[in-house]
């Protein structure tokens, strides 16, 4: 049972990286979830109110680019991240251009001060750099190739003030829709160019620092979490026509390096029960069992007519990064009643 | 003295001069004056000596000492239509304002001079402001791109960095004799394209404390590689690691940078050029510059924000960073020029607080003030001028 990320990466690379030690040269870094900043976090759900620099506001364009990237932290986060919403009053200001802070290259910049807030950056249209001038694909009727995308670059400067640092991709750049958070800003018509939802490795992340949304959502692809899986019965000694009923639980493994996963209860998961006679090797499967009352819980009652091991078996899921797991066994016995009253006075009831 | 109210761009095009003059004249406050400097008197061998560093100052030299800070112009869809260059004295705190094309740097203050650069999409020219003077001298004309120059501590040469018109591609760092005596001489190549930085969005320099080293810190989208012309002209082995960003100082051999981070607070490292080896200087640095004390160097930088925000100074050799209080309300640290696109000189030992990290061109505007890094003794910047 593994406890590693996929890919072995460590989820505090960013502190790593910043002690000292550093990414070797070239950057070979397995693929897996954005690596994080140190400085905390936003509180779960906590919304950030912005509004617009004084004497730097954004022009019409850029500003409704940038309320369409609050949204689409919204609806894509896929956790209990901070979300961002524009508010006249608001306590964190975006500005555009005039005093940007954002020393003398990149497009946008943020500075963060968790859980208190946040200030943002956008460069104005027509800054030039040396490779040439800065286009925004919103000040155009027909956006024109080489133009960046400003929902794009807000929703990638958003997930850096949730904490997400840039994504490290494969050598070969195949992953790169994998993230919005990028070292590396896509222009039109490049890959990833105008991508307005966070990727899966972004999500990975947010889940890890601020966690998912319920029990049963949906773990981000880009993680590979280990989970454990039980079984208990109602009752292991039961007489002939009696019922037991059996309770698998499903969690993720306890682990730091899940962050606020650690530990929680999966429901919603398909969780098939197994049994095979006392003495024999081979399984059969009884069924799905049925979500319980409680999250990462699944019940069902069974009648054996004879002695009985059951089983609970969770399936490695394709479209979600956690592991799957088997309980171990719970062997049911079916007892006389003599035997019964004799023996187990928890099933001290006549013979039917 | 009467400063005539009008605006020219510097430059050999004029490109939009109407839009921009009136959006100068709408925004132009009391100390402000719209300027148009006069030719310097004289042969340009008078530059140099308006360009020679006075050598260690003391806050008796503050009046005269020049500043400047360059600000985008945007049009009301927020294109930006030029840049406006506003220049004074640190005695005198009526700003002298220039507009320049979208194309534009300033650099300095050197001595008393602000170099001024402009495009205007056919050639490229560079002007030493003599601040005190109220006068220009035109250093070069060129058909390649001219993004950005720097003068030496003797004030005798010029380092530009150049890129093709049609291709915007690096033709590497040139120097030449800045009164003109001399033809231009290319001093370092074009930087190699390495994809792990990407395309080159920005070329810096920045002279050692001592001011006998240039840093040249050419930076992709957030990584940034360093070389460095040494005393005589010879070249350190290029920094090129992907995890390092923009430069914040150079003392001696050690190059004090930021991590390759796209906002703040990001860690600040300090690399041994001749060994390689590196340390974390502080973890959480907002803004920092890299100051002269009688104590060797330090980086000074902001920690916190709001009104947790302090102000830290790390020394270079592993020491322990001491703490120089808390930052007033509405002041900043007047980070390096490459970061602020403001600058002015203060003597060693003491940083400059502006509002929002750069000297204010308003006069009315919050007043800066000095902080002492020995000490964390603080005094108004105006006072300090008296």
């Amino acid at each position: 049972m593994t406890t590693c990320l996929r890919g072995g990466r460590a989820f505090a690379l960013t502190a790593a990286v910043f002690i000292g030690l550093l990414v070797p040269a070239g950057g070979v870094l397995a693929h897996g979830p954005d690596p994080a900043f140190s400085g905390g976090s936003f509180g779960q759900d906590q919304v950030l109110r912005f509004r617009w620099r004084s004497g730097s506001e954004p022009s019409p364009a850029i500003k409704t680019a940038i309320k369409e990237a609050a949204a689409d932290v919204a609806s894509s986060r896929s956790s209990r991240a901070a979300m961002f919403t524009y508010d006249a009053a608001g306590a964190n200001p975006i500005g555009y251009g005039v005093g940007a802070t954002c020393g003398v290259n990149g497009l946008a910049c943020f500075t963060r001060d968790a859980p208190k807030g946040f200030t943002m950056w956008l460069r104005e249209q027509g800054h030039v750099f040396d490779w040439g001038t800065l286009k925004w694909c919103q000040s155009y009727t027909t956006a024109p190739n080489g133009c960046y995308d400003a929902e794009t670059i807000a929703l990638d400067e958003f997930g850096h003030v949730e904490s997400l640092d840039h994504h490290v991709n494969y050598s070969t750049n195949s992953d790169y829709e994998d993230a919005v958070v990028q070292t590396f800003s896509s222009t039109k018509p490049s890959t990833g160019w105008n991508r307005h939802t966070f990727g899966r490795c972004d999500s990975a992340t947010l889940q890890l620092k601020y966690d998912v949304t319920s029990s049963s959502a949906k773990v981000s692809t880009c993680l590979d979490v280990a989970t454990v899986l039980t079984l208990t019965a109602s009752s292991v000694s039961i007489p002939t026509g009696g019922t037991t009923t059996l309770t698998a639980r499903l969690n993720a493994v306890a682990s730091a390096s899940y962050g606020r996963l650690s530990g929680n209860a999966l429901g919603g998961r398909t969780v098939t029960l197994q049994r095979r006679a006392t003495g024999t090797s081979t399984w059969a499967t009884v069924g799905t069992m049925p979500s319980g009352s409680l999250g990462g819980t699944y019940v069902v009652a069974q009648r054996p007519t004879a002695d009985t091991q059951y089983r609970a078996v969770f399936t490695t899921p394709t479209n979600e990064g956690i592991n799957g797991d088997t309980s171990p066994t719970v062997a049911v016995d079916v007892v006389t009643c003599t035997t019964v009253a004799s023996s187990d006075v928890a099933i001290a009831i006549p013979c039917a | 003295m009467v400063e005539s109210r009008w605006l020219r761009w510097i430059g050999p095009g004029v490109v939009a001069v109407g839009a921009v003059g009136f959006i100068a004249s709408a925004t132009f406050g009391a100390g402000v004056r719209p300027w148009i400097p006069q030719g310097c008197a004289g042969p340009s061998p008078g530059l140099t000596g308006a360009a020679r560093d006075p050598g260690a100052a003391d806050l008796a030299a503050l009046p005269s000492t020049a500043w400047f800070r360059l600000d985008p112009l945007a049009d009301e869809a927020g294109d930006l239509r030029g840049q406006r260059l506003a220049v004074g004295l640190d005695g005198d705190r009526t700003a002298r304002t220039l507009d320049l094309p979208v194309e534009s740097f300033a650099a300095g203050p050197f001595g008393r001079v602000v170099l001024a650069g402009s495009d205007d999409g056919v050639a490229s020219r560079l002007e030493a402001i003599d601040v005190e003077g109220g006068c220009s001298w035109t250093i070069a004309v060129a058909a390649d791109v001219i993004r950005r120059a720097t003068v030496d501590l003797a004030g005798t040469t010029v380092y530009e960095m150049r890129i093709d018109r049609a291709t915007r591609g690096d033709l590497g760092i040139w120097s030449r004799p800045i009164d003109g005596r001399g033809a231009a001489r290319r001093v370092l190549e074009p930087i190699p394209v390495d994809e792990r930085f990407g395309r080159t969005w920005s070329t810096e320099f920045a002279w050692s404390l001592d001011g006998d080293r240039l840093a040249v810190q050419s930076c992709g989208e957030a990584a940034c590689r360093t070389r460095i012309i040494l005393p005589g002209g010879g070249r350190a082995p290029m920094l090129d690691a992907p995890d390092l960003g923009l430069l914040v100082g150079l003392d001696g051999d050690r190059l004090v940078t930021y991590a390759a981070c796209r906002g703040l607070p990001c860690p600040v490292i300090v690399t041994d050029l001749r060994g390689g080896g590196r340390r974390v200087l502080a973890d959480d640095v907002r803004a920092a510059v890299l100051v002269r004390t009688a104590d060797g160097a330090r980086l000074i930088h902001e920690q916190g924000a709001g009104i947790r925000a302090r102000l830290r100074a790390a020394p270079l050799d592993g020491r322990l960073a001491t703490d120089l209080g808390p930052l007033p309300d509405g002041l900043r640290l007047q980070a390096s020029p490459i970061e602020a696109a403001s600058a002015t000189k203060v003597p060693a030992g003491w940083v400059l607080l502006t509002p929002d990290g750069r000297l204010p061109i308003e006069p009315s505007a919050t007043r800066p003030i000095l902080r002492h890094i020995p000490d964390g003794a603080t005094v108004p910047l105006d006072e300090a001028l008296r």
